[in-house]
């Protein structure tokens, strides 16, 4: 949505026919003069030393695997381990361009490209900055093991490092890259640009763009690689990666100096399997794979097909792309045509294949193919090709001595909460990078003037309550938070749908439109996977960034990045990786099924994420600027309820400076000795009135705790008042059964039982589909729940007049019905 | 009109008797000044006559139930009358087991509390576990207490409103009732109504169960023995005492004895006995040590100015101790004739309550059985007493020759709490005088 282009009918209306840009496919034509002058006898013969490491690692693998030992060395690994024995050439060839600074992602079989990316940059560095490189990393710690058994000089010592720190990476081993938390299907190397793989099929589709997007906004150098499989074709956070790569707005709106789209290069895997499924003839339709292209943009994406099987062929499309991704005009799609011998993993029995089929891309070898070129053209004698066989065999064999004994390669240990530790990088940076943030209008003359100048407090002087019109809002108290961190952290960016001009479908980013050039506050196609995916990948590249999903509902559409990618990285990555990302997720209400749900337990039981959901303005500011300077992944739930309501439990308002709330602590928001109601979100509005009825009607002196925090949580506060009061009901918006507040409730149950005068108790909403607005009360949570629920459960209460059936005979009956 | 019946309390310090069996059955008719039933304390059985004259409509406590003062035991008036006005709240005629509906509920839909439950089952009613620790704590019996939580659950405000219910109680009481095999009573013998330990009476639920397969006879420890019993144990467990023995020369006491046995008929001193001499001379003596005619209680000593003499009196029903009052301004005459009063009102068991309270020192008298010496065990609050035992033929040293002369062993358990061991040394010595010296005691 912008002004900017309009929408002109007579053009939409027009008659005529789309044409499509032709796909190229296997194009190359292979000239050794050429590529003697490109590659140099050097070069040529180095992508054929580093196709050996790759066919000699991943030999030494499937020998473990199904031998349990390698030139004498037992081992028994019990993890994964997908090979891709076959496919050497396309990962060495796509390497050997590539510089340090560019990005590679991965999926769950990419041991070769991590070692051909490696290999790529230890030939371009110079030596003393991979000393440099290997002395930082963990703090030099596995540079010690591998110094203790390398040959040779700095550039040797890195090789070995490489193959060490990936190998005990794959066992599991402390020092792995990391840290042994990754393990063989997630490993990386982020120094040089090896960026993490992704066990989930095109998990790395769209954060690879989202790395792009980081390179665009913040004028890094360098494109992004997301290695994929033909398979991930079939993925639909893939097509939203497409979708989101390819917006036209990275040339028609955002500032031309950026250089127009991220730099991505879908590169398609195309091994002709997924695991047993075969995508071309079987389980999709495109036939040539890079057909895709063709139906995303008038570029066709441009799309090609090559031949995986040489590296040249690839080296040479790797080389093309990055000067069209460099003028602006990404995305780029390559389809690799390449195949594995192996099978998906050591149990792949390949009952989906002939042999024959195998034997006749055996006689293809990429590997000897191109010893053969080697030694037809003159580059290399056969007797210096199998020196290089002898030379990994040795080498590989001292790595792995070192990497299967414990004494040398511990695993990090378990006592003591030691991968807990790794969950959370709990730090506060007041910006990701140093430099001065991109805004359009000093910071005094955004929206900010207007809503510090509301009342701050949203009662008059008599107590009454003030409008929304008068006193600052819970939305516009996400606004401060949100316009003072895009002031302070260049890094910073937001969107989501309707964010830009509209400010989001609820107006909280009203006003940072005209604050914001667009590359810092835009529109996302509709496609919530890309928009958390691209996050993830944003966030872990190193940079802030904001998403939100419009309604809590639609992350359904964005499950996997929000469970499997935002909540993992930086424990994968033991620590190399943060992940300054806060998703705000708005809970509906009024709009239905599908817009109405409260789905914080659903976070909240992944590891791995910090879940807050604040109930009033001062929170949601005091919370989102805790969110905003910290560099952990934050699902930060708002309610629409509360969007236009001012601040009218905190005495003094919502301060206009800067503040943060104390993570994990719930506020107490009304004192008594009687009961303990606990909420979360809005109900906390309905559970006063509950208490303000119990003390008039029957004389009780409820204890209202508004958890505000559902991970980190502190339960003192919670226990402190259960000690006191002795029964405790919990309610929330959120669908009973499954509802966090079962957690909460099993806790109390746990860390107060000998001071438990009735059972705790859960209020939550009724396990059916939101019914239409008018029927809401019906549905969610209501005052008078609240307090038939404690005279049937807790305290009956004199002369109490029910309205609704909250026996425990009633809880069977639901849990019978399923409802 | 029909009148009520009331436990009456026989003695200041009585608070509850057992009804030992009734002599009218209901129907009967009863005469004013009847005997209605017969009730035992802690010290004697007595009967309860009727004030009123009538028919017996109701009896409310069954033959062997402890009842407390003052409480209705049974209605008299004209046949037909209606008496549930009269019976008392908690008389096991009412049933306690039923579950009572929450109070005070109120409920659009039907007069419930809390909605029970269908389908699911449930135990019987429950306790809360901060109700529980708070019963813990308090020792609150929980299986008396009505829930006042959803389906009758009891919850902390049942427990809170027993507690504030409960009598004030001694930690060791409390201790004991919570191990188990007491029962407090409503209301102690301490300062503003505390429970003692000496209060607490064994509880009547303990019965053994195996006297099918055992040949012994299991005996309830009731009435008297389950004072005695209880008294007893709390004596050795709430005092400080130990026992001084000494013998006495008891040659002069015979002598004096023998000759009261063959006084003339007139004197009516033949009968004197020796227990009797021997209360005179301890009534005498102490006089010069009151602080051992004392009680000790709650850290105040009261010596006594008066010796209220107990003497234990072994009877069939077991130990009963009457006293003497003012046996120190009685004669040697005087002290016989009423000692062979109460004795004999002890067999009897019509001994008044009056005559078995406040004593101020006590003497156990086992000489008739040979025994040589023992430790007696104090009757607190007393702070002392003496025990006597046989007499027997002794070498003593006069003026370096060995004669052997009767002596009377004197054992003195007193409470260390209240007096120190040279004081009732001394008195042992002074009393030790006094029997060589009773002709002398005898003119003062």
């Amino acid at each position: 949505m912008t002004k900017l282009i309009p929408i002109d009918p007579a053009e939409a209306r027009r008659s005529s026919v789309v044409a499509g840009r032709e796909v190229p496919v296997n194009a190359y034509r292979s000239n050794p003069a050429r590529e003697a002058q490109i590659f140099g006898r050097d070069g040529l013969v180095r992508i054929y030393r580093d196709m050996v490491y790759i066919r000699e690692f991943e030999t030494m693998l499937d020998r473990i695997k199904q031998e349990g030992a390698y030139q004498g060395i037992t081992y028994d690994h019990l993890g994964p381990a997908h090979l891709s024995i076959g496919q050497e050439a396309a990962a060495v060839g796509q390497s050997y361009h590539l510089q340090a600074h560019d990005f590679i992602f991965g999926s769950h079989r990419s041991h070769g490209e991590i070692l051909a990316k490696s290999l790529s940059a230890i030939a371009k560095l110079p030596e003393d900055n991979l000393i440099d490189v290997m002395e930082r990393y963990m703090n030099g710690r596995p540079l010690r093991v591998v110094e203790s058994f390398s040959r040779g000089g700095a550039k040797d010592l890195a090789v070995d490092y490489i193959l060490y720190g990936t190998l005990a990476e794959i066992f599991g081993r402390e020092n792995g890259f990391n840290k042994g938390m990754g393990g063989s299907m997630h490993a990386f190397f982020s120094p040089f640009g090896v960026m993490p793989n992704n066990a989930i099929v095109g998990g790395s589709a769209d954060i690879a763009v989202g790395a792009a997007l980081f390179k665009r906004v913040n004028r890094k150098p360098g494109l992004v690689v997301a290695n994929i499989g033909d398979a991930a074709m079939g993925c639909g956070p893939v097509w939203e990666a497409f979708m989101f790569a390819a917006m036209d707005q990275f040339r028609t709106l955002w500032d031309s100096d950026l250089g127009g789209n991220p730099p991505i290069i879908f590169n398609f895997m195309n091994n002709f399997y997924g695991m047993g499924g075969q995508p071309q003839g079987e389980t999709m339709a495109f036939g040539v794979l890079a057909r895709v292209g063709m139906g995303v943009n008038p570029e066709a994406m441009h799309a090609e097909r090559i031949d995986g099987y040489n590296p040249l062929a690839v080296a040479d499309a790797v080389a093309r792309k990055r000067s069209i991704l460099e003028a602006g005009r990404g995305p780029a799609l390559l389809d690799t045509v390449t195949y594995r011998f192996s099978g998906h993993s050591p149990s792949d029995a390949s009952a989906y294949r002939d042999r024959s089929e195998i034997d006749l891309w055996r006689q293809q070898d990429g590997l000897f193919r191109y010893g053969q070129y080697l030694v037809e053209n003159g580059h290399a004698y056969q007797s210096l090709l199998d020196d290089y066989q002898a030379d990994i065999t040795e080498r590989l064999t001292r790595v792995l001595a070192a990497a299967v004994s414990e004494e040398v390669s511990p695993r990090i240990c378990t006592e003591n909460d030691g991968v807990g530790d790794l969950m959370f990088s709990n730090e506060t940076r007041d910006r990701m990078e140093e430099g001065k943030p991109d805004v359009l209008i000093p910071l005094n003359e955004s929206r900010l003037s207007q809503t510090r100048a509301k009342q701050r407090l949203g009662l008059d002087e008599q107590g009454n309550r003030l409008s929304g019109l008068r006193a600052v809002t819970y939305a516009e108290a996400l606004f401060e938070a949100m316009i003072h961190r895009f002031y302070q952290d260049p890094t910073m960016i937001a969107y989501g749908e309707e964010n830009r001009d509209w400010g989001g479908a609820f107006g909280v980013y009203r006003g940072l439109t005209e604050c914001l050039p667009y590359h810092r506050l835009f529109n996302a196609p509709i496609s919530e996977g890309a928009i958390v995916g691209t996050a993830v990948g944003y966030a872990l590249s190193g940079g802030r960034v904001v998403a939100e999903l419009m309604y809590c509902d639609f992350m359904g559409r964005a499950g996997d990045e929000i469970f499997n990618q935002m909540a993992k990285w930086q424990a994968m990555s033991a620590g190399v990786l943060h992940m300054p990302l806060v998703l705000r997720v708005s809970v509906g209400a009024k709009y239905g099924a599908q817009h109405s749900q409260d789905w914080s337990a659903m976070v909240a039981h992944v590891p791995g994420l910090k879940v807050m959901f604040p109930a009033t303005p001062y929170d949601a500011k005091g919370m989102l600027n805790l969110a905003l300077r910290g560099t952990d992944p934050v699902v930060f739930f708002e309610s629409q309820r509360l969007y236009t309501e001012p601040e009218t439990l905190e005495a003094g308002g919502v301060p206009v400076d800067y503040y943060e709330v104390e993570l994990g602590e719930p506020a107490v928001r009304r004192a008594g000795n009687d009961l303990t109601i606990v909420t979360v979100g809005a109900t906390l509005y309905r559970a006063l009135e509950a208490a303000s009825v119990l003390a008039q009607e029957h004389n009780l002196e409820a204890e209202v705790i508004d958890l505000r925090f559902l991970n980190p949580l502190n339960y003192e506060a919670i226990i402190a008042s259960v000690r006191k009061t002795g029964r405790v009901v919990l309610a929330s918006d959120a669908c009973e059964r499954g509802s966090f507040l079962h957690t909460v409730a099993s806790n109390i149950s746990q860390l107060a039982f000998d001071d438990l005068d009735a059972p705790v108790t859960v209020v939550g909403a009724r396990n059916w589909i939101t019914p239409p607005a008018e029927m809401e009360a019906a549905f969610f949570p209501q005052k008078e729940w609240i307090i038939d629920t404690i005279h049937e459960r807790i305290l009956p209460l004199a002369g109490h007049s029910l309205s609704t059936d909250q026996t425990t005979h009633e809880i069977v009956r639901r849990n019978r019905e399923g409802t | 009109m029909a009148q009520a019946v009331v436990m009456p309390k026989p003695g200041n310090n009585v608070e509850s008797c057992v009804l030992v069996s009734w002599k009218k059955r209901i129907g009967d008719q009863v005469e004013a000044g009847e005997t209605l039933c017969e009730i035992e304390t802690d010290k004697a059985v007595m009967a309860v006559d009727s004030a009123f004259s009538g028919s017996m409509l109701a009896q409310f406590f069954a033959e062997g139930e402890e009842v407390p003062v003052f409480t209705n035991i049974a209605a008299i008036g004209q046949p037909g009358e209606i008496v549930d006005a009269l019976r008392p709240a908690g008389a096991p005629h009412e049933s306690s087991s039923e579950p009572s509906a929450p109070p005070e509920v109120q409920s659009r839909e039907s007069a419930h509390g809390p909605t029970s439950h269908v389908g699911v089952e449930y135990r019987e009613p429950a306790i809360s576990p901060r109700a529980r620790r708070l019963a813990d704590q308090n020792l609150v019996d929980v299986s008396t207490l009505a829930g006042s939580g959803p389906q009758g659950r009891i919850i902390e405000r049942d427990v809170r409103a027993a507690v504030e219910q409960q009598q004030l109680m001694t930690p060791l009481a409390k201790r004991m009732v919570a191990q188990g095999g007491y029962d407090a009573p409503s209301h102690g013998t301490g300062p503003r109504g505390r429970i003692l330990a000496a209060d607490l009476a064994p509880s009547a639920a303990q019965t053994p169960e195996q006297q099918e397969t055992d040949d012994y006879e299991s005996i309830p420890v009731q009435g008297v023995r389950r004072v005695i019993a209880q008294r007893l144990l709390t004596s050795l467990q709430t005092t400080a005492q130990l026992t001084l023995t000494r013998s006495a020369d008891a040659e002069a006491l015979l002598t004096y004895r023998e000759r009261l046995k063959a006084s003339g008929e007139p004197l009516g001193l033949r009968d004197v006995t020796l227990g009797d001499l021997i209360h005179f001379v301890v009534s005498r003596v102490l006089k010069g040590h009151l602080d051992l005619n004392a009680l000790f209680e709650e850290d105040i000593v009261h010596r006594f100015n008066s010796v209220n003499l107990a003497f234990a009196v072994d009877t069939p029903r077991g130990l009963i101790a009457p006293v003497v009052h003012s046996a120190d301004s009685l004669s040697l005459s005087q002290i016989s004739t009423e000692c062979k009063r109460l004795t004999a009102a002890c067999h009897d068991g019509t001994i008044a309550p009056a005559d078995l309270s406040t004593g101020t020192f006590t003497v156990t008298n086992l000489g008739s059985l040979e025994i040589e010496s023992f430790t007696p065990i104090l009757n607190p609050p007393q702070v002392a007493i003496l025990g006597v035992g046989g007499i027997f033929l002794k070498p003593v040293d006069e003026d370096g020759e060995v004669h052997f002369r009767k002596q009377m062993s004197l054992s003195l358990t007193f409470d260390h709490q209240a007096v120190d061991g040279a004081p009732a040394a001394r008195f042992l010595q002074d009393l030790a005088r006094g029997f060589a010296q009773v002709d002398l005691l005898l003119a003062v």
